[in-house]
């Protein structure tokens, strides 16, 4: 009886509640369309704003401006045909070293036997100072490495042998390290030399220098507590 | 009983009748309420309706009528690399009610004259007490001077924004875009050739992309106004277009025009000498006349000889040279000493009715072909095109034409003989090139390089010449009609002549002698120079790469060429 007679009751109510969702599904949509289009505008604004700029920046920065600054600053003028090169060769061929000396400099020589040969160089160069053995590279290497003002505190050869050849140098921290100077510094110093030695010429130069003196301190006072 | 029952059937009647009366009455109110209640349940029912309808399809009530899409109120006009060349932008505009102030009249009048000097505070106050109902005050004001005049208060200024015309590279090709009057309309150049496009909402979102490059376009005016300067010339024109396509890279005219104020130009600066100017261009027409010889086999080898006296009498005319050779010379020589009286006895075997006939292929006899229609025709000898004017047409003179004539004439000599009018448009799948005509043959085409080159390497066009760049190319000296004393100079080059691409065609109008010109005003000594320096200039930025162990096959030509003579 009463189902029956609620049942119209029910009807109606459901066809309000389905009459109100399809209301709030277009409510909805029509509210997302609304901020789909303030978003399109505000890019459409944005837009403009770029294009606005866009123009004030190429306003001022006009040719017939930079012309006029390039006369009355800058001085820039066309590259002459001979400032064109013909590729990547041509063009790699205009920073290739000049000086064959640099070449020369048996840099190389220094870096490459690495390990073997240098003790013995070392020790040439350091009992006979001006010994021209195996060629000018090592005497050249001394000259750089400053042994000369690291001979003035001590005169023992043992303790000497380090510091002309950088490699050497790196050996011999690690000893002095061991012995008694807890010293941080020898440490990284090789390292560099080890990798520069090889790269750069001239830098390579500079490099064991600090590096001999380095390593002469060391010894220095190894050497004077030896003594 | 007579009475009441008269009464009676007296009163019966009314009874009745009212009865019926009442009844009608009731079913008329009932009607009318019926009536009524159905006009006001269909009210509610339509608004109910209405309400519904929008509640399903309407917008709600926070919705803004934004804009969508950003069209501007005019197309842009860009150039071929996409900088801007035109644009439309939002400009402050300052006007007055005058019957809308409140204020003091007098003090608004000298608040006015004050941040607006160009009226005096009379004139100001003449225009508040005048009674019309509007003026414009200053249209494209700066920002500073709309807060300004906007700090004033005064309900009767209107401050509001309306669409203007900017040209941010100000003179730069201004005669190639030309400008719009105040309503925004084309009144020159592209601005009224493409006005229908440009203008048109549907067409006008895009931009119009010109073959002009901005750099390009910018090297040729610096270095042609330096020279105009220098020569003290009243005007000047230059192009510089590709040979194959027809494009023009860069088209000038100088004096200098700023198309944002084009108003305030002088009509000589708003006229456009490339397209517009006729001008008789003397010996740069030399090469024409003699690719038509070859062309027609009137000159069969750079070695032909040809007797070159002093001078040629011609009717009651005599053909006179700057470098007279008296004696028997070669074709080669012919165009490198820019002789006249050689060409003119070419172009007299060529004949009249030959000659007119590849003028007119190659576009001579009518308007220049391009899309500006500031574009001038061609004063030819027109009926009286004898043999005296076959022999001056030869060499350049008794013919005017415009500068953008000549460089079409010269991209259809060294593009392989093919005419194609000149555009202003970039060549791309929208805008294909024009249909080409040949006029010349492939090979009279590729034995012109080699003798245009002679004429820079060894001949008057020394100074053209740009280091690496093979210029090739002929000068031009001619003098005005009615002075003889000025001179239209001319080049018209082409580069890099081992495989030509561009053409280059430079004129000063009346170009004066200088002390660094050893007196001289010809056309080798003032344009020359400005080929030279341009070509080295936008040569790299057309792809052009120097190489100064390239060169034409000028094998063809020196041979015939006598060494002595230097």
């Amino acid at each position: 009886m009463s189902g029956r007679s609620f049942r119209s009751v029910f009807m109606v109510a459901s066809c309000a509640g389905a009459a109100l969702g399809c209301y709030l599904v277009s409510l909805r949509v029509a509210s997302e369309r609304a901020a789909l289009e303030h978003v399109e505008t505000r890019i459409v604004l944005a837009q403009r704003d770029i294009r606005l700029l866009q123009t004030e920046i190429g306003t001022r920065g006009r040719l017939a401006q930079l012309e006029r600054w390039n006369v009355k600053v800058l001085a820039l003028s066309a590259p002459s045909a001979d400032q064109f090169v013909e590729g990547g060769f041509a063009l790699a061929k205009l920073v290739a070293p000049q000086d064959k000396i640099d070449l020369e400099a048996p840099v190389v020589l220094a870096a490459a036997p690495a390990d073997g040969p240098r003790p013995q160089v070392a020790g040439r160069q350091q009992r006979p100072d001006e010994d021209s053995d195996d060629g000018g590279s090592p005497r050249r290497m001394m000259h750089v490495a400053s042994l000369k003002r690291e001979l003035r505190p001590a005169a023992e050869a043992s303790v000497y042998a380090p510091r002309p050849a950088p490699l050497k140098a790196i050996e011999i921290p690690v000893i002095v390290a061991k012995a008694p100077a807890p010293k941080a510094k020898p440490a990284p110093a090789p390292r560099n030399t080890a990798a520069s030695d090889p790269l750069a010429p001239l830098g390579s130069v500079a490099k064991p220098s600090k590096l001999a003196a380095a390593a002469s301190i060391i010894s220095g006072k190894d050497s004077g507590r030896k003594q | 009983m007579n009475a009441p029952t008269h009464a009676l059937v007296a009163q019966r009647p009314e009874r009745l009748r009212l009865v019926g009366q009442r009844r009608q009455i009731l079913a008329v109110m009932h009607q009318r309420l019926m009536f009524g209640m159905l006009v006001y349940g269909g009210v509610i029912a339509l608004i109910v309706a209405r309400i519904l309808f929008l509640a399903a399809f309407g917008d709600h009530a926070g919705r803004k009528v934004g804009i969508t899409t950003l069209v501007p109120e005019r197309g842009d006009i860009v150039d071929r690399d996409g900088h801007p060349l035109a644009r439309t932008i939002d400009a402050w505009v300052i006007g007055i009610h005058p019957t809308k102030v409140i204020g003091d009249k007098l003090d608004i009048a000298r608040a006015l004259a004050r941040l607006m000097p160009e009226r005096d505070a009379a004139t100001y106050h003449a225009m508040l007490t005048s009674g019309r109902s509007f003026f414009y005050l200053r249209r494209r004001a700066s920002p500073e001077l709309v807060e300004a005049v906007n700090a004033l208060g005064e309900p009767g200024l209107a401050i509001d924004r309306e669409p203007d015309r900017l040209y941010p590279q100000t003179s730069l090709a201004a005669h190639v875009i030309g400008y719009t009057d105040v309503d925004g309309r084309g009144t020159a150049g592209i601005e009224r050739a493409f006005d229908a496009q440009l203008s048109d909402p549907a067409t006008r979102g895009e931009p119009v992309t010109l073959s002009i490059s901005s750099r390009i376009q910018q090297a040729l005016e610096h270095e042609l106004l330096s020279a105009m300067t220098t020569y003290s010339a009243i005007g000047a024109a230059g192009i510089v277009m590709d040979i194959h396509t027809g494009e023009v890279m860069a088209m000038t005219s100088l004096p200098q025009l700023n198309p944002n104020a084009a108003g305030m130009g002088s009509p000589e600066a708003r006229f456009n000498r490339a397209t517009l100017g006729v001008y008789e261009l003397g010996s740069t027409f030399k090469p024409f006349t003699l690719a038509m010889a070859m062309d027609s086999g009137v000159v069969r080898s750079m070695g032909q000889m040809y007797n070159c006296p002093a001078s040629l009498g011609v009717g009651r005319f005599s053909i006179t040279d700057t470098h007279p050779f008296k004696r028997p010379c070669s074709v080669a020589e012919i165009m490198k000493e820019s002789s006249n009286i050689g060409t003119a006895q070419i172009a007299a075997q060529v004949g009249a009715a030959r000659q007119r006939a590849f003028l007119d292929k190659m576009g001579f006899m009518g308007t220049v072909g391009i899309e500006l229609k500031e574009r001038a025709r061609s004063l030819t000898p027109g009926s009286n095109w004898g043999g005296v004017a076959t022999m001056t047409v030869g060499y350049g003179h008794g013919i005017a034409v415009t500068p953008l004539h000549l460089a079409s004439g010269y991209a259809t000599l060294f593009n392989g003989g093919i005419y194609r009018p000149a555009t202003l448009l970039k060549i791309d799948r929208t805008h294909p090139a024009g249909k080409g005509r040949r006029v010349f043959s492939e090979e009279t085409s590729y034995k012109m390089r080699a003798l245009l080159r002679l004429v820079v390497t060894q001949g008057t066009g020394k100074k053209a010449d740009a280091p690496g760049y093979r210029v090739g190319g002929k000068t031009g000296t001619a003098e005005k009609y009615h002075n003889r004393s000025l001179v239209v100079t001319s080049f018209a080059g082409v580069f890099p002549m081992d495989e030509p691409r561009y053409v280059i065609v430079v004129m000063l109008d009346e170009p004066k002698a200088t002390a660094d010109t050893y007196g001289f005003h010809t056309a080798g000594w003032n344009v020359a120079p400005v080929v030279s320096r341009t070509v080295s200039r936008i040569a790299p930025m057309l792809g052009v790469r120097p190489d100064k162990r390239r060169e034409p096959n000028l094998a063809e030509v020196l041979p015939f060429v006598h060494e002595t003579e230097h």
